[in-house]
């Protein structure tokens, strides 16, 4: 009898890892998910298994960094993968390269509550926390990535509203591995870097897993701490994401976000119209009430003042237009002398003033009398109106 | 308490960005609003406000976008023009 043939334990194994590996295409497999272990490799170990039988699966560290979270022990999952034997142990498995939950992005939505629920208890979506915008920021810092339709939004946004803006970009990915920390990182270096005054997140739209890196924590936290206001701008329309939640100000799209973040040109034309109207008034007030102000205060002889205001604004506007014509020809040291160019100004003398129907008292010499202690009861005096004199006698003072 | 503003010297157009200016503005007009102002301090910052209106004005009549790239590390910095993609 010839000698049987005697195979090495490692050509057995070979053999019924050939013989899997070559016989049986991928293939779905459903289970219920034991043991996951994530090593410190990045590859993940785990089992699958229904009442009878279960199957040792790995899923190597480049598959596993795409899970949104480890799926939990006990979830019911479906698992794409080819079989093999791993020789070392004799241990046949199958190798994962795709995990779905029962139910289309199930493991996402999981993940997404989990991570929301974290932060929430933590307070990081709290309305106290969100800052406001600033109104007219010189910079507005973006992070997207370069080559997306988001950036092209954004500037042809902030072209058309507020072409004086500065914008500096930080590119980044938006999505695949590593996107969420690339994500983070842009926030944190574009944000504390002391040239933005706002920051606008985002990205175009995409599926639920295309915008996952919005969705991440070390993003969530980015923005959370990022030193100047952020906007997030991620396209999507029904679901908001966990960026969109830490942000100070929440924009559906790219270009909403920049239409958030800087002002309107003609808004802007308007604040500095009515600056200078305002100020031109301020100020005509303050000169007429240097001027008027005690004869003013003295009251009582001016009953019929409600019917000035008009005639009386629009000799303001003139005043003031003389003014602003006037200190545009002077230097800071002429300035000084802009009292004298005002006496000069017919319009503010003391005479043009009674010809707007307010009168002068004058005592004998014709001193001016200012005050309550200069009229005490009994004091006759003289009022100088706008055409001449009128003999009075104080009957009463309260001051 | 009134919030009176310093008077400042007259700045060039290019000095100060259109933000600070609308600020200083609001200052400036928070200020004259105060009934007891000096007329002196009062013209001063009238002149100075119209300044920073009309610097304002040439800012936005004058304006085009500039769109910068941060590149490099928070600690090396690196500023560059960015190219934008023409469509």
């Amino acid at each position: 009898m010839p000698e049987p043939k005697v195979w090495s334990v490692s050509q057995v194994n070979r053999a019924v890892r050939l013989l899997l590996e070559d016989t049986i295409e991928s293939l779905w497999v459903s289970g219920e998910i034991a043991n996951w272990t994530r090593a410190r490799s990045g590859h993940c170990y785990f089992t699958l298994k229904d009442e009878g039988a279960q199957i040792r699966c790995a899923m190597f560290k480049t598959e596993a960094a795409t899970l949104p979270a480890d799926p939990e022990p006990g979830m019911t999952v479906r698992a794409f993968g080819g079989l093999t034997l791993y020789q070392a142990k004799g241990e046949y498995q199958l190798v994962v390269r795709r995990i779905e939950d029962e139910g289309a992005e199930g493991l996402w939505r999981r993940a997404f509550e989990r991570i929301r629920a974290a932060l929430e208890a933590e307070g990081l979506f709290e309305q106290e926390r969100k800052r406001p915008l600033p109104r007219f920021p010189g910079t507005v810092g973006v992070v997207t990535s370069l080559s997306g339709a988001a950036l092209h939004d954004v500037l042809t946004v902030i072209r058309r509203r507020a072409p004086w803006t500065r914008v500096v970009v930080r590119g980044t990915r938006v999505q695949g591995e590593g996107a969420s920390a690339e994500v983070a990182s842009a926030i944190d270096v574009l944000g504390s870097s002391g040239l933005v005054d706002v920051l606008i997140v985002g990205r175009g739209g995409g599926s639920l897993e295309d915008l996952w890196a919005f969705n991440e924590e070390e993003v969530a936290r980015a923005i959370a701490r990022c030193p100047v206001p952020v906007v997030s701008a991620v396209g999507h329309e029904v679901d908001v994401t966990i960026a969109d939640l830490v942000a100070d100000v929440r924009a559906p799209t790219p270009s909403a976000g920049a239409e958030t973040a800087v002002p309107d040109g003609e808004t802007v034309q308007e604040t500095l119209a009515v600056s200078r109207v305002r100020m031109r008034a301020l100020l005509a007030a303050t000169v007429l009430r240097r001027r008027e102000g005690l004869e003013v205060a003295n009251g009582g002889l001016f009953r019929a003042a409600s019917g000035l205001a008009r005639p009386r604004r629009e000799i303001l506007e003139r005043v003031t237009d003389r003014l602003e014509s006037v200190t545009r020809r002077l230097s800071s040291l002429q300035r000084a002398r802009l009292s004298e160019v005002l006496n000069k100004m017919h319009v503010l003398s003391p005479l043009s003033t009674l010809g707007r129907g307010y009168a002068l008292p004058q005592d004998a010499s014709g001193r001016i009398l200012r005050g309550v202690a200069e009229l005490s009861p009994g004091t006759g005096f003289s009022l100088r109106v706008s055409d001449g004199t009128v003999p009075c006698e104080a009957l009463d003072s309260s001051g | 308490m009134t919030t009176e503003a310093e008077v400042h010297e007259p700045i060039g157009d290019d000095a100060q960005s259109l933000e600070a200016r609308l600020q200083r503005l609001e200052e400036i007009v928070r200020s004259l609003e105060t009934s007891d102002l000096e007329l002196e301090r009062a013209l001063a910052l009238f002149e100075e406000g119209v300044g920073h209106a009309r610097s304002a004005e040439q800012i936005l009549k004058n304006a085009e976008l500039r769109v910068e790239e941060l590149l490099g590390t928070a600690e090396d910095p690196v500023i560059e023009p960015l190219e934008e993609d023409p469509e």
